[in-house]
């Protein structure tokens, strides 16, 4: 059998079908979540979102070994071994540095080299190439956000140290996917806003660590009672508050209704997706 | 292929387009003008990426206002610009580019790789494109734009930045697509040479308005006549030529004289006989496109565009 191929074969005109705009945002999304891991990029682009995921899903490991190899008894009586729920406490740091590093790599970039202008001369309007880039951020940040609580339960399903029965298990997966996907959303809408300030990265991936931080600080120090009214603005604890409730846990502020903290993760994540809407509006593309 | 009646568009109180009114048909189209003439916001319209504020705009049977990403999906857009992620590599970006245009990814991949060998990228089409040059930047850009088989092509300035060398490659390139692939481009450029040398027809754009239109040779017919140059005594050739009532304009050795070729031809023979003057040249009158554009008035107001194009107007 030969190897030989041919390379050029000219230029001939196409009268297949068109995939219209639905193809085009499938595209530009599995591009986009390509570029934000670094796939088909140098060597170095793969090393932070490598870093940041390997992160994430150390604990869970860890977790499932000391589950699997320590005995169940000793493991309930200590209290080991974290729930999906609090899972999220030990990679919060993983998940802010990995939403700083998606959001800025998937918006900013396009407006820096300008291929933005090349995207919306494209089959893609400005509306349809934004639902793209959350299209291709919101799996991504699942990474972190969905895949390592998801790991945890599997593994702890496995080592007999998780939910018993396929009617449990199955009220733990959909809980983890709804937890994953609530702090997905509400932080990929976050990351997009910041990003959409500026078109460069590192300004941008400065902005979300401290919004992040700058939110949870006043959140802390303005800390009274239960019904702490300011975790509502904190826009870093809101989705695990939210978390914490799709658990049947109090969370953190027990006095604040569901309701609240449900309606504040909506008003967030809508909000910051709004707000990227408009600044995609007017921008000029083609000067 | 474009058809604009009417067209105004305005940025806050600045008029861009101010009543522009054009047709575009089959072949290689050049948009001349100097630079703020409206060019960048016509073709910007014609994509669909802004709406006019009064006037229609028709694009290949379409309003691209409102049926934007059908029309776009059937143009291909060279930017003046470099418009292309670094990081990426020439058939990677392509292929890419190609699918957001509506084409199956199958097919964008072949599709991509032609694009690249068309465009002289072949060998290179593996390299990232920050590691490539000016030239072979915008040959990316051209590729892009193809790959998706497009029905019309617009190239804003497509030779900006480039070298003479690469200038005359990438025209070539121009002119092969418009001729040998059966792809309409329109050719936005402030640079009358660019246009002469591969342009069908042209549609001269100043302070927003469409001052001329039409074919290469219907816009530098000229008014007929002839030009003659003698080898001495010019004046006394023009005084019998206006003895038989023909009109000519001296400048040095060199006449100019109004009317149709063959009555004027006869006359100049005849007269330069009878005084004894050698003919040196007798040719049929011509016009460049520099004098269409001149007489137009297009070059008022926003600066002439440069007749060759080494180095563009700031």
């Amino acid at each position: 059998m030969s190897d030989a191929r041919i390379l050029d074969r000219g230029y001939r005109r196409y009268s297949g079908p068109r995939l219209g705009t639905a193809g085009a945002v499938r595209s530009l999304a599995r591009h986009s979540a390509e570029r934000a891991l670094g796939l088909r990029r140098s060597p170095w682009a793969k090393v932070l979102p490598l870093l940041s995921v390997v992160i994430a899903y150390v604990p869970a490991v860890v977790f499932v070994g000391v589950a699997a190899l320590l005995p169940q008894r000793l493991v309930q009586q200590t209290g080991l071994l974290p729930g999906p729920a609090d899972y999220y406490r030990f990679i919060s740091a993983a998940i802010v540095i990995f939403v700083a590093l998606v959001g800025p790599e998937v918006l900013c970039t396009d407006r820096r080299n300008r291929m933005l202008g090349m995207y919306l001369a494209s089959a893609l309007t400005r509306e349809t190439y934004l639902a793209a880039k959350v299209l291709a951020v919101v799996p991504v940040l699942a990474l972190v956000t969905l895949g390592p609580p998801l790991l945890l339960l599997v593994g702890l399903t496995l080592a007999e140290a998780g939910p018993r029965g396929p009617v449990e298990f199955l009220a733990a997966l959909g809980r983890v996917l709804a937890g994953g996907l609530a702090v997905s959303a509400a932080y990929t809408a976050v990351a997009l806003a910041v990003s959409s300030l500026t078109d460069r990265r590192a300004l941008a991936s400065a902005g979300i660590i401290l919004v992040l931080l700058v939110a949870s600080v006043v959140s802390a120090v303005g800390a009274s009672g239960d019904g702490n009214a300011l975790l509502l603005l904190d826009v870093s604890s809101i989705p695990l508050e939210l978390v914490q409730r799709i658990y049947g846990q109090p969370g953190a502020a027990p006095g604040l209704s569901t309701g609240a903290v449900l309606a504040a993760n909506l008003a967030w994540t809508v909000g910051a997706g709004l707000f990227v809407r408009q600044r995609y509006h007017g921008l000029a593309v083609n000067r | 292929m474009v058809r604009a009646s009417g067209v105004v568009k305005r940025w806050g109180r600045t008029t861009a387009l101010a009543g522009t009114s054009l047709e575009v048909g089959r072949g290689v189209t050049g948009l001349l003008g100097a630079n703020g003439a409206g060019k960048t916001t016509l073709l910007g319209l014609v994509l669909g990426l802004e709406r006019p504020d009064e006037g229609s705009l028709e694009v290949l049977g379409l309003d691209p206002a409102d049926a934007g990403p059908r029309v776009r999906e059937r143009l291909g857009y060279v930017p003046e610009h470099d418009a292309l992620d670094p990081d990426a590599r020439a058939t990677d970006l392509v292929r890419h580019l190609a699918e957001v245009h509506g084409l199956p990814r199958r097919e964008a991949v072949g599709r991509a790789s032609d694009a690249l060998w068309l465009v002289g990228l072949g060998e290179e089409r593996q390299r990232p494109v920050g590691t490539m040059s000016t030239g072979q930047r915008q040959r990316v850009k051209l590729a892009a734009a193809l790959a998706h088989d497009p029905a019309l092509l617009l190239l804003d300035e497509p030779t900006n930045g480039l070298d003479p060398l690469q200038r005359d490659e990438m025209l070539a390139l121009v002119r092969r697509i418009g001729s040998e692939l059966g792809v309409d481009v329109v050719l936005s450029s402030h640079l009358l040479e660019e246009v002469e040398r591969t342009c069908d027809a042209a549609v001269i754009l100043a302070a927003g308005r469409v001052v001329a239109s039409g074919s290469l040779v219907e816009l530098t017919r000229g008014g007929g006549g002839l030009e003659v140059e003698v080898d001495e005594r010019p004046w006394a050739l023009a005084q019998a030529l206006a003895g038989r009532g023909l009109e000519a304009h001296v400048e040095g050795l060199r006449l100019t004289i109004a009317g149709t070729v063959e009555a004027a031809a006869d006359a100049v023979r005849d007269d330069a006989a009878t005084l004894d003057i050698g003919l040196r040249r007798l040719q049929p009158r011509t016009t460049t496109l520099e004098d269409v554009f001149l007489a137009a008035g297009a070059g008022a107001g926003t600066g002439t565009p440069s007749p060759a194009g080494t180095s563009p107007p700031a």
